[in-house]
């Protein structure tokens, strides 16, 4: 393989790692207070639509992101309601949210564009160079000549971790998950915390269909995330429930998927449609490989009620 | 007399149909430790987190240093300086102690948080292990890390719910040292336990509640025991409790307590007259060091120790649902099991009686091989034990979850019964429960070691070890410690909880 | 508890079921109303395409509802177990892909034997489907949601290999399978209609877990299990994780019969996307029935009404069908709310206090 074909695959491992690691990152806080969020993939979907619909209303890509975002947080605000307010089962909820969020963007995009959907021509939201760190060999484009939305990830691992790990706010964000009878018992507001976690959550995974839909694909389709929340979900896991080792999981998926350009370009033929699979495979077998040995939050997917 | 710092008037309670507190009333004085007593299901539990703003009052009032208020929440309660000690324990286990004695002081910088711990823990000399995880740590260092969380954010009032019953009792009075040192400094000190000689010991005031009611309240040095207990149990049963609620006088019974003259040799006595029934050798697994115990056809073997020494999996092992990693356990083929967690081990709370009844019996050969369940020989054993145990359900068909504890214990323990095992292992089996509920079962104990039945009873209870055992062995640190009958006593067992078994092995 | 989806009472599952579906369906009409629709119109197309006429009836409502039948089945088996099985939809592809694969290669054999092996290797694909996240849950922890979802992918993903690769038709142009000989086809169960034995043998299957559930040792194991593996360990002296095993294998080869019974009675032929998320529709139409075998029967044709009924809507009233999609999500959140009404009545009531 030449150097040309190995930047091409860094650069599509990044490309595809980055909404991956944007809404992963955003369910590593929310599953951190002991929620997990099957109806990501809602949040993402409705993220795809509302960008792209923020970015034709508004004129520009940056606006649309901000749109997606919302649209992602309204969807989780009505997870967490059913989930944390009426403490029904988060992964029920997760899946009617899921199911709700594709069928919902679908009917509205019809309903916009017509049943086959006329082919959307969005303003797309362009790579970024650095200066500087750009001009890398090898690595400099991959990383750093890509989106500003993959920059938001970049930036917001390291300050995921801070916030979990040394913050006051991330100290009940640990309690909540861990025990939420004691985190009560000591103060902190076990709903409130996990509202915040779930709707933070779900704006991420707003941010991560906005930039699909406008980084990505420069239009809108229908069920175009693709299972990417589910699978934000297990790199989450993947990372053990942290956000720095989150991103790299993150990227390790992107990778799995972008091996196809790698393996075509090395002479292998094989099917498209197992390059699909390929990813998910692989992510079955790091979780089988090396999460044996973590814990999940000792809550995750308990609902919780105050005893009044 | 001064203002009292807290004063709650009239409280009441209601669970569902249940009333668990009709009207109580406490006052607590700052500068005292106040000792609130009562038998089980008194409500003072309940009393108490209305206080620390867990449950909500459906009526009555609380004054705060005159000026009536509501406790709304576990914050509302720390705004007015009120500190509660759970009976459960609520730290995260997943922290280390420095997280979560942080936990309990948010709002302030983890350098500060720093400070204030080490100058409270120079003060109180409750040591703990500041950077391991909680998880990691003994039940007596989770207590002081609990009472220390508290004491950090220097309540006025400190309220203690059950604190001593995983201390040893050295433990106990190095804990009531520090509670009369914080009321000399000018804290309240509100106090629950309902082992009458602790109260009594560190209390200057104390209050007494019966079924959701105070009955009592006044100074330490103007009441006696036998005021105190009549107060608690009511009229009637008062002399027959303050004689002791445990008897272990069985007529009939192949040896006991009485029956062992040679005092050291503690596997003496039954072991010769009666057959072996139970029986491990060097058990080791994950909480357990080199068990070896004896269990004897009609005899009540007691297993006594603080929570967390390895009980749980000796009960486990000796009742043949768990294989120890190593060593042998000969365990009858089927043992009954009362086990600690009626809700989460002896009973599917969403199954009526019927199904749980079915749960364990459905395996005995009488009840048929075959791939049906025979519901209506399962549903008329689970009549004949609910009438035979007077389980108060309207029938067969009322969920378990919907029994008070009392009824759920008479479930599990009719159940058990009619496995026609020759061994029972019962793990704290009157924890929850209330006097009359106590005493049925102490009496079903006594009855059943009487017909022969070999029984292990696993407490945490050391009156209640001491008072129904015929041998006694402590658990400390995952070993079993023979106790001497010389040495059956609160002290002596106590010095053993303490010694860790050093010179038994 | 781990969340408010205990198997109810037949009586508060009815009830639960019409307060959830007249719910959704007032919550799903001012929806439309809001989206510039007239619910009224949607409403009567929707009841034309779903019960217009018996022929409608049978020939479309209750084709459409066989897939959701054995998978809704499948889920409802899974979770009374305590099995979060999410995989229902890989399964049925493993299913369909092994149902199809058998009928092509063992084409010169007769009906009574050909029908039954094709469905006896969906269900042991299905259950292989299954096996991954069982082993992965009972041998290392890992949690059988993500496991079942990922897998569901690959399931997708390896049945759009087949008809593009191993098994594409003989010509090579179309993504999909050489349709099945006429042995391999599922005969009629109602003649003159379209509605294949498939509906039986789904109804015979429901009756069956009923029947496994209230009157088998097993079945009661499974019950146990689901509502508190410690209680069944301790107490019951059963081994929860060979419950597990076996009902989540079992429920695996149930929703793999859910293909291969797809593909022999109606498509006769494997394609790309041959389920419409059948397996994830199934989590509705199990919950909907509370669990209960008998129950999913009728949830499932519901649900086949409302895709029915979704396709007549958008040609008639104009309709996205995408739709039908919001409904499904409407009536499972409505059930979760009307339960957690439920539950919060009950918990109020056996509070204990002092404890």
């Amino acid at each position: 393989m030449s150097q040309v074909e190995l930047v091409l695959f860094l650069e599509s491992a990044v490309r595809l790692g980055i909404p991956l690691a944007l809404a992963a990152m955003g369910e590593t806080l929310t599953e951190r207070s002991g929620v997990i969020n099957i109806g990501l993939e809602g949040s993402i979907i409705a993220g795809a639509l509302g960008g792209a619909l923020g970015a034709l209303a508004f004129e520009g890509a940056g606006l649309g992101i901000i749109a997606g975002a919302m649209a992602g947080l309204f969807v989780a605000l009505i997870f967490a309601v059913f989930a944390i307010s009426l403490g029904a089962d988060q992964i029920i909820t997760g899946t009617a949210v899921t199911i709700g969020g594709l069928g919902m963007t679908g009917a509205i995009y019809q309903a916009q564009f017509g049943a086959t959907g006329t082919e959307l021509s969005l303003p797309t939201l362009a790579p970024v160079a650095i200066p500087g760190l750009s001009e890398i060999p090898i690595v400099g484009t991959a990383f750093f000549a890509q989106a500003p939305t993959a920059y938001l990830a970049y930036v917001m691992a390291p300050i995921a971790w801070y916030v979990i790990f040394r913050t006051a706010w991330g100290l009940e964000l640990r309690a909540t998950g861990e025990a939420p009878a004691a985190a009560e018992a000591a103060g902190v507001r076990v709903r409130r915390v996990r509202f915040v976690a779930t709707l933070f959550g779900g704006a991420m995974a707003g941010i991560a269909g906005a930039h699909l839909a406008l980084a990505h694909a420069g239009t809108f389709a229908e069920n175009m995330s693709a299972g990417k929340g589910f699978i934000a979900i297990a790199v989450v896991v993947l990372g053990r429930w942290n956000p720095v080792l989150v991103l790299f999981a993150a990227l390790f998926f992107g990778a799995a998927s972008a091996l196809q350009f790698f393996l075509q370009a090395l002479g292998f033929d094989i099917a498209y449609q197992i390059f699909l699979a390929l990813p998910y495979v692989l992510t079955l077998a790091a979780l089988a490989g090396w999460v044996g040995t973590s814990r999940a939050p000792a809550a995750l997917a308990l609902p919780w009620e105050p005893h009044r | 007399m001064s203002v009292p710092l807290v004063r709650l008037r009239g409280i009441e309670r209601w669970f569902g149909r249940v009333r668990a507190l009709a009207g109580a009333s406490l006052e607590l004085h700052a500068g005292e430790v106040h000792g609130v007593i009562g038998s089980n299901g008194a409500g003072k539990s309940t009393l108490l987190n209305v206080l620390g703003g867990l449950l909500a009052p459906d009526g009555g009032t609380i004054e705060i240093a005159g000026a009536p208020t509501a406790i709304g929440s576990p914050r509302d309660a720390w705004s007015h300086g009120i500190g509660l000690v759970h009976q459960h324990f609520t730290l995260v286990p997943a922290l280390t102690v420095r997280e979560n004695l942080a936990l309990g002081l948010r709002g302030r910088s983890f350098q500060e948080i720093d400070q204030i711990v080490d100058v409270t823990i120079e003060q109180t000399g409750l040591w703990v292990p500041l950077d391991a995880p909680v998880r990691s740590i003994g039940v007596g260092d989770r207590q002081r890390t609990e009472i220390l969380k508290t004491l950090l954010r220097d309540p006025k009032l400190l309220v203690l719910d059950e604190p001593t019953a995983v201390l040893t009792p050295e433990e106990v009075d190095g804990l009531f040292t520090l509670l009369r040192t914080l009321a000399r400094e000018g804290k309240a000190v509100a106090l629950v336990a309902h082992k009458l000689d602790e109260v009594l010991a560190v209390s200057d005031r104390l209050t007494v509640l019966r079924t959701g009611e105070t009955v009592l309240s006044a100074q330490r040095s103007d009441v006696s025991v036998r005021g105190l207990v009549a107060a608690m149990v009511g009229d009637g049963v008062a002399d027959e409790i303050a004689v002791g609620v445990y008897r272990k006088d069985r007529p009939g019974s192949s040896g006991g307590a009485h029956g062992n003259p040679k005092g050291d040799e503690t596997t003496a006595g039954v072991a010769d007259a009666a057959p072996l029934v139970g029986r491990v050798v060097d058990v080791h697994d994950d909480a357990l060091v080199d068990v070896t115990l004896e269990v004897h056809a009609g005899e009540v073997l007691g297993v006594a120790g603080v929570e967390g020494n390895g009980q749980h999996e000796l009960a486990l092992v000796l009742s043949g649902r768990r294989a120890p990693i190593a060593g042998q356990a000969h365990v009858p083929e089927e043992v009954a099991f009362i086990p600690q967690d009626r809700q989460r081990e002896g009973l599917v709370v969403d199954f009526d009686l019927t199904e749980n009844v079915a749960l364990a019996l459905s395996r005995l050969d009488r009840f048929g091989t075959g791939a049906l369940m025979p519901w209506e020989d399962l549903e008329k054993e689970a009549e004949r034990i609910r009438t035979r145990f007077d389980v108060a359900a309207p029938s067969t068909e009322t969920l378990a979850g919907a029994l008070s504890g009392g009824n759920q214990q008479r479930v599990i323990i009719g159940r058990e019964l009619a496995l026609g095992a020759p061994m029972l292992v019962a793990e704290n089996p009157t924890r929850g429960l209330d006097v009359a509920a106590a005493a049925y079962v102490h009496g079903e104990l006594t009855r059943l070691a009487s017909e022969g039945l070999a029984i292990v009873l696993i407490s945490t209870d050391l009156d209640e070890v001491l008072g129904l055992a015929d041998r006694v062995v402590v658990m400390t640190r995952g070993r079993a410690v023979d106790v001497p009958e010389s040495e059956r006593s609160r002290e002596g067992v106590g010095a053993l909880m303490l010694s860790g078994g050093a010179e038994a092995t | 508890m781990s969340g408010g989806i205990a198997p109810a009472r037949a009586r508060e599952v009815a009830l639960l079921g019409f307060g959830a579906v007249a719910l959704t369906l007032g919550a799903g009409g001012l929806l439309l109303l809001a989206g510039g629709y007239d619910p009224g119109a949607a409403g009567a197309a929707m009841l034309r395409g779903s019960v217009g006429s018996w022929n409608t009836f049978v020939s479309i409502t209750l084709v459409r509802s066989v897939p959701l039948l054995f998978a809704g089945l499948a889920v409802a088996l899974a979770f009374r177990a305590g099995v979060w099985n999410i995989g229902a939809e890989g399964q049925l592809y493993a299913g369909a892909i092994a149902g199809v694969w058998v009928a092509l290669t063992f084409d010169g054999f007769p009906t009574l034997i050909l029908i039954p092996a094709m469905l006896a290797m969906s269900c042991v694909a299905g259950a292989a489907w299954a096996l991954i996240p069982t082993l992965m849950r009972l041998r290392l922890g890992i949690g059988e949601v993500i496991t079942t979802i990922l897998m569901n992918f690959v399931g997708i993903y390896t049945a759009a290999w087949m008809v593009h690769g191993p098994l594409q038709e003989e010509r090579g142009i179309f993504p999909q399978t050489d349709r099945i000989v006429e042995a391999a086809r599922l005969p009629s169960f109602i003649p003159g209609t379209r509605l294949h034995l498939g509906f039986a043998l789904g109804l015979v299957i429901a009756i069956g877990l009923a029947v496994l559930f209230r009157r088998t040792r097993f079945g009661f194991q499974i019950r146990a299990v689901g509502a508190s593996p410690e209680a069944a360990a301790v107490a019951g002296r059963i081994e929860p994780s060979r419950v597990i095993f076996i009902t989540f294998l079992a429920s695996g080869a149930i929703a793999g019969l859910a293909g291969a019974v797809e593909v022999s009675g109606l498509t006769y032929a494997l394609y790309e996307n041959l389920s419409e998320g059948w397996g994830y529709t199934a989590i509705a139409v199990a919950l909907l029935a509370g669990l209960r075998p008998g129950g999913v029967v009728v949830t499932a044709i519901f649900f086949g009404s409302l895709r029915a009924g979704a396709g007549a809507m958008q040609r008639d009233a104009g309709i996205p069908s995408a739709w039908v999609d919001v409904v499904e999500a409407l009536v499972i959140l409505g059930v979760l709310g009307l339960e957690r009404v439920r539950a919060a009545r009950i918990v109020t009531d056996i509070r204990e206090g002092d404890s």
